[in-house]
């Protein structure tokens, strides 16, 4: 390596130094950018293979029927239902739990608090992180009118049809959640599903909102097939 | 920085790239096990929360 002395010198050994620094900061960033979405999926995996088989036993046992008629009882962060989505991959399946903060979403897609419960009257909303955790909802925007969905919980099978491409809405707009969506103060007088996340990815500023109606109501255990 | 790092480690071309690759490898587990879960928690990168 050739040295070079005085003010030259200097300047260049400045010039690679923070030239190296600033590479390797971008590769940091890259590394992270990796791990959001890669890595935060191991840890909502574990998650999620836990909630399935505590949901499985419970059906089993049947003890927590009451759980689901009373939306309060519902602990932040518990699951209560199995998501199908054969339109996102037909191995694509998630435990929905209560609640829509970050810890919460860090375990799955939440069911947002106050929102009807799967089959009822009103709307059953879900929100979900596009990027981490799984990635559940990134390719949310793909879903077209037609797609079903299906809600399993201990008292049956719910299938949803979407009706209509998914919305983009600001990320403060909360009126979708409202039973009527779109139209909050109206009385409920559909049983629907709104499923909630974030666009563009990897920020916060907007929502895609798609929404679905009930068409059929199966004994558990159907609608797994796509 | 790097040359720096290269300078300083002992034996021939070959046990230094090993070294290299040795130290690389842990700063790469160091941040994915440990930096990186802890930064995903506090930056603001997919803020699909509602309230």
């Amino acid at each position: 390596m050739i040295r070079l002395t005085g003010l030259r010198g200097c300047v260049r050994s400045y010039l690679r130094v923070s030239g190296e620094i600033l590479i390797s900061l971008g590769v940091i960033v890259l590394g992270f950018m990796a791990y959001m979405y890669w890595g935060t999926a191991v840890r909502t995996g574990d998650a999620q293979h836990g909630f399935e088989a505590e949901l499985g036993q419970q059906w089993r046992s049947g003890s927590d029927l009451a759980v689901l008629t009373n939306p309060g009882d519902l602990g932040l962060g518990r699951p209560f239902a199995l998501m199908r989505i054969p339109r996102l991959g037909r191995s694509w399946e998630f435990a929905v739990v209560q609640g829509t903060g970050l810890p919460q979403l860090a375990l799955g897609p939440g069911h947002v608090p106050g929102t009807a419960l799967p089959g009822q009257l009103g709307n059953f909303a879900v929100a979900g992180h596009r990027v981490t955790a799984g990635n559940p909802f990134w390719s949310l925007p793909d879903l077209r009118a037609g797609d079903l969905v299906y809600v399993e919980t201990i008292a049956g099978t719910y299938e949803y049809r979407i009706v209509a491409k998914p919305a983009l809405v600001s990320a403060d707009d909360t009126a979708m959640l409202a039973p009527v969506p779109g139209h909050p103060g109206q009385r409920a007088r559909q049983r629907l599903i709104t499923l909630i996340t974030c666009d563009p990815p990897w920020t916060g500023t907007n929502r895609v909102i798609v929404t679905g109606a009930l068409v059929a109501t199966l004994p558990r255990g159907q609608g797994i097939e796509g | 920085m790097y040359g720096w790092i290269w300078q300083r480690l002992p034996g021939g071309t070959g046990a230094r790239i090993a070294q290299m690759t040795i130290l690389a490898l842990g700063a790469a587990l160091l941040l994915w096990f440990v930096v990186y879960p802890w930064a995903s928690i506090y930056l603001p990168f997919d803020q699909s929360g509602l309230g």
